[in-house]
């Protein structure tokens, strides 16, 4: 028994990574007060628009186009996934917890695939939720702040040069699930995104973006108020 | 990616895109049989078109273009350029499919071409104008200011995802003017055509590789 305990324990031990420390912010010579955390985040409702190449165990799988309606007042989104012809091959909406699939074509309508999906737009899109546990800098030099969240997974979003940021999410024992980078080149800090995940199969999202502007909410028809 | 059934289901659609552009005397027409004879005309078409798609969570309409050909009588070529390359290219009986990957063209690989050759097979009778010989649509037409088919599938073949094609021809300009492909009550496509040019000759190598 004490073999299996021990066994269990080194399983464990073995499988859990360790994350990058982050250190105290680096004060500058003028004697820095303020710590700022990198924000690339939505601070509005925006509608964007995205060409997506996915790729999934080394293949190519396809490119589609990919549209995301977020609210960052209340966490809502609305997605969709077509390809280039039209035709819509998910279409799903989330609040702050019920998620509702309008449309979903197979594979799209198998498992958890809406659910992981909306918390992976909610990564890129939304300030993490939780407690912010540490702030400060990478032994790069890069800025960073880690937040753990209820669940227990740990978020971190890490600006290592200008217009370009990185959000990192770990399981509660250090493992990278998904790893977002974020690259500004017209303007807009989503104008290209590349999302990492690591599942049964390892999949890549390079997003390129097709457009984006705000969505102006009318009072009382909030989508969210109108299900 | 997508399985067979969706595959299947998917180039039902894009065929009805590309069946479309063999119609472009049908205001001439008053008559199913009277369009198989206009049709049997036709031995090359090529065009660009301008796509809209509509849909409840889209503030304004997603806009694509590009450009199709056509060769009698099973040969075509149906690309978008913009925002999304991609292109379907069907010649000698060998249907590939292309998509932009690092910022060049590939094949796509991922399979469901079985599924595209089984609906190429009835492309076939509609590229001959055969609209209403085929079993998986229901259709009419009707005359007015401008001359309206009406594609409605029927059986389990699109359910879900296709309410009916509305074609509409320009009376006038004897050609095609508009597609509208409606999904569901929140979600339609419109499909403009431009610069229709009929029996032009196309060279092949148009439909045997995208750059």
């Amino acid at each position: 028994m004490k073999c299996i305990s021990l066994f269990i324990v080194i399983f464990f031990l073995v499988s859990c990574s360790t994350m990058p420390a982050i250190n105290p912010p680096m004060l500058s010579s003028a004697g820095q007060k303020h710590f700022t955390c990198p924000s690339p985040f939505l601070k509005e409702k925006s509608q964007l628009v995205h060409a997506i190449e996915i790729t999934a165990a080394g293949n190519v799988q396809g490119a589609i186009i990919g549209i995301t309606v977020a609210d960052p007042s209340n966490r809502f989104i609305s997605c969709a996934i077509m390809t280039t012809e039209g035709m819509v091959l998910l279409e799903a909406q989330s609040g702050a917890e019920k998620l509702n699939v309008l449309r979903a074509l197979p594979p799209f309508d198998s498992g958890d695939f809406a659910q992981n999906l909306i918390d992976d737009i909610r990564l890129i899109y939304f300030n993490p939720q939780g407690l912010l546990q540490r702030k400060g800098n990478l032994s790069d030099g890069s800025t960073a702040c880690r937040w753990q969240e209820e669940s227990g997974d740990f978020v971190d979003v890490i600006a290592n040069k200008p217009g370009s940021t990185e959000i990192k999410k770990y399981s509660a024992c250090g493992s990278l699930n998904r790893h977002v980078k974020l690259k500004q080149t017209e303007g807009n800090p989503y104008s290209s995104i590349e999302l990492e995940g690591s599942e049964m199969v390892n999949y890549r999202l390079i997003m390129t973006l097709i457009d984006a502007h705000p969505v102006k909410t009318i009072k009382g028809k909030n989508n969210e108020k109108q299900r | 990616m997508l399985t067979d059934q969706t595959l299947r289901r998917y180039f039902y659609i894009l065929v009805c895109f590309i069946l479309i552009l063999s119609l472009p005397f049908v205001a001439l027409a008053d008559s199913f049989e009277q369009l198989r004879k206009d049709s049997a005309n036709i031995q090359t078409i090529q065009s660009r078109f301008v796509q809209k798609k509509f849909m409840k969570i889209l503030t304004k309409p997603l806009i694509s273009e590009g450009r199709f050909y056509y060769v009698a009588p099973d040969s075509f070529r149906w690309e978008y350029l913009k925002p999304l390359r991609s292109a379907v290219i069907n010649y000698k009986g060998d249907t590939r499919r292309f998509i932009v990957s690092g910022g060049k063209m590939i094949e796509d690989k991922a399979g469901g071409m079985q599924a595209m050759r089984v609906v190429l097979g009835e492309v076939t009778g509609w590229m001959s104008g055969k609209f209403d010989q085929n079993p998986s649509f229901v259709a009419t037409l009707k005359e007015g200011t401008n001359t309206r088919i009406t594609l409605t599938p029927v059986g389990k073949s699109m359910s879900g995802m296709i309410e009916k094609i509305e074609i509409t021809v320009s009376k006038k300009a004897a050609a095609v003017k508009s597609v509208k492909i409606i999904e569901n009550a929140n979600a339609f496509t419109l499909i403009d055509f431009t610069d229709v040019e009929i029996n032009k000759a196309i060279n092949s190598t148009v439909f045997q590789d995208v750059q």
